[in-house]
């Protein structure tokens, strides 16, 4: 694989970001309710009230589909990150403890009955993003008290806490009642609703603001991805930058998954999918896993509305059936490619 | 004229209980080729890497260039001291240039990018190593010798005048040791490069290196307090031209087996022989 230059980066960039608009745009106009485009930009323009088909496409519609784009862009470009600080290609931004947080403070939230709001958001949104943070950190700080240079005590952290907590999900669903029982299993299957605009406007700004920074730390990801060591020695404060990749990809995967609930799969197929077409180097990985990521989410929530119609399914559940076979595709055509650590 | 690097005093060990290393003193003038040997366990790697600033000695210092090692940011040190572990396969498939190319990674510019120098930079270093010719290859498709000359290279694109490798050429076949020994040595030779390697292999060294260091390992007797030989106890370490280190005596005392010895041309070799040996008892030691 030859170097990447700047002028192949800004090409794929600029290709996948059409590639992704096109794709929104498709899906936005595909539901159980046909509407037409033209009857939509031109609704508002002819008379005082808006045409039904300007309201489903602009309320309903476009919020879900931008909605699928960040939390899809956010969870491949945590796993791309996730998977480079671990030096470990089975790595997913739900590893380090992000899912059974979340899933925990998500079901303390709905088995607590709690109805109040904040910021339009409801309590289980904000227990999963608390529940999120607070166990990644955990997990974090564990990780560095029981190997300063080994990510194995990071990573065995992340397995026990991840058990743990999941063990205290399976005893709170075995516990609950049937209506709240409902609401839980979608959550954790991963669930996309229609979200208003305030709420767009900050998830999206965030994951967007957290994808930019991540992409300026991709020169110091490749070298992380060999070694800690190596790239210590190479002359990169690595403590710093860890920390800040680390930070950066754990805070935009607590608020994808408390937009959207436990979304499997996105994080780590998609950054193995963009890998292997395009090769390791973070500088491209990043911005073209996020877009991909973006596409694969906004497909996969698209056929999540479509198969039971009008009913819906959890899009974690088309993502996990979708993405397996796909991976065990990628995964045995390409296995040659891949080189695993010793 | 200043040491490349001098060792001042340097103490160490992992915990209180298990010293590794006890008042390492030397020092290492610019352009020299220089060996550390030592049984296992006798603390070579930590030394490589207190020397490379990634473990902190407990007592005494590292100067480099005269300053204290521990003062020099991240970045300027690299500029300084290049450091080339054993040889692995990174869990990522980069290949050869990318690889290289990494030890540019500090001077990027804003948008992450090289620059004309850092590629000339790489591009000489590809060459030195004779790696140019299959640059494009992932580093996992490789042999263990042509992956080790990469990371050779990507030390050597950091543009250094100080180069540390802990031992470059375990699990190599007998032409990559001799192909990374000559390539060392032209290192030193040609770029006036000062290179220290970990090795277990002594009789490359005697061929190659000018100095080396022979390092004992710390019995509980030698460190503790209940040390009987007091403050003239001898010292963890002995320095010098690797004919008078690397004596079989000498050797036979720090590794504790039996050696056979023989001269090449101008130099020793030296092979253990275990009791089991089918020359475990040869007719004389020849020294």
């Amino acid at each position: 694989m030859q170097p990447l230059t700047p002028r192949i980066l800004l090409f794929r960039t600029v290709v996948a970001t059409v590639l992704l608009l096109a794709i929104m745009l498709a899906c936005a106009l595909v539901g159980p309710q046909d509407i037409s485009l033209k009857a939509a930009v031109s609704g508002p323009r002819d008379g005082a009230t808006p045409g039904l088909d300007y309201e489903i496409l602009m309320r309903v519609r476009i919020p879900r589909v931008l909605l699928a784009a960040m939390v899809g862009a956010a969870l491949a470009s945590s796993g791309v990150v996730f998977q480079a600080l671990l030096r470990n290609p089975l790595a997913d931004p739900y590893i380090l403890g992000i899912s059974s947080g979340a899933g925990l403070g998500a079901i303390l939230a709905v088995i607590g009955g709690l109805s109040w709001t904040l910021w339009g958001r409801s309590p289980i949104a904000v227990f999963a993003f608390l529940g999120a943070l607070g166990t990644v950190w955990l997990v974090w700080g564990i990780g560095r008290i029981t190997g300063k240079y080994q990510v194995t005590g990071l990573l065995l952290a992340g397995v026990v806490v991840n058990a743990f907590f999941s063990a205290m999900i399976m005893f709170l669903v075995s516990i609950a009642k049937g209506q709240q029982l409902y609401a839980t299993i979608f959550w954790l299957m991963g669930n996309m609703a229609e979200e208003d605009l305030f709420v767009l406007w900050v998830g999206g700004g965030s994951i967007l603001a957290g994808l930019v920074a991540l992409f300026f730390l991709g020169p110091q990801l490749n070298i992380i991805s060999v070694g800690h060591q190596d790239a210590r020695s190479i002359g990169v404060p690595v403590e710093r930058v860890e920390l800040a990749a680390f930070a950066i990809s754990a805070f935009i995967t607590a608020v994808a998954v408390s937009l959207s609930g436990l979304i499997g799969f996105v994080g780590l197929i998609v950054p193995h999918a963009v890998r292997l077409l395009f090769g390791p180097d973070h500088r491209q990985l990043l911005p073209l896993s996020g877009l991909a990521g973006a596409m694969f989410l906004v497909v996969a929530d698209t056929i999540a509305r479509m198969v039971v119609a009008p009913a819906q399914l959890p899009v974690g559940v088309v993502t996990a059936m979708i993405g397996g076979p796909f991976f065990l595709f990628l995964l045995i055509r390409h296995s040659r490619k891949v080189y695993w650590p010793t | 004229m200043t040491a490349a690097i001098q060792v001042n005093q340097i103490s160490f060990g992992y915990g209180p209980q298990k010293p590794v290393l006890r008042q390492i003193d030397f020092a290492v003038e610019p352009g020299t080729f220089l060996a550390v040997a030592g049984p296992n366990g006798a603390g070579k790697s930590t030394l490589i890497q207190i020397m490379a600033g990634i473990l902190r000695p407990q007592s005494g210092a590292v100067l480099l260039e005269g300053r204290n090692l521990h003062s020099y940011g991240v970045r300027e040190q690299a500029q300084r001291i290049a450091l080339v572990r054993q040889e692995f396969v990174p869990a990522f498939g980069f290949s050869v240039i990318e690889t290289v190319l990494m030890a540019r990674t500090p001077y990027y510019g804003q948008w992450g990018f090289e620059s004309q120098e850092d590629r000339d930079l790489v591009a000489k270093a590809l060459e030195l190593t004779d790696t140019a010719r299959f640059a494009s290859r992932a580093l996992g498709s490789l042999s263990s010798g042509e992956r080790q000359r990469v990371f050779i290279a990507r030390a050597l694109a950091q543009n250094t005048p100080i180069l540390l490798l802990d031992e470059p050429t375990s699990f190599l076949d007998l032409k990559y040791q001799a192909g990374i020994y000559d390539l060392l040595k032209s290192i030193q030779a040609d770029m006036a490069v000062t290179v220290i390697a970990v090795t277990h292999d002594i009789n490359l060294a005697s061929q190659y290196c000018d100095e080396a260091l022979l390092l004992y390992p710390l019995t509980e007797d030698s460190s503790g307090s209940t040390d009987g030989s007091g403050p003239g106890r001898p010292a963890q370490f002995r320095i010098g031209r690797t004919a008078e280190i690397f004596a079989p005596e000498e050797i036979q005392r720090a590794f504790g087996v039996h050696v056979f010895s023989g001269r090449v041309g101008t130099e020793r070799f030296i092979l253990p022989l275990g009791a089991r040996a089918k020359d475990a008892n040869p007719p004389t030691l020849r020294t």
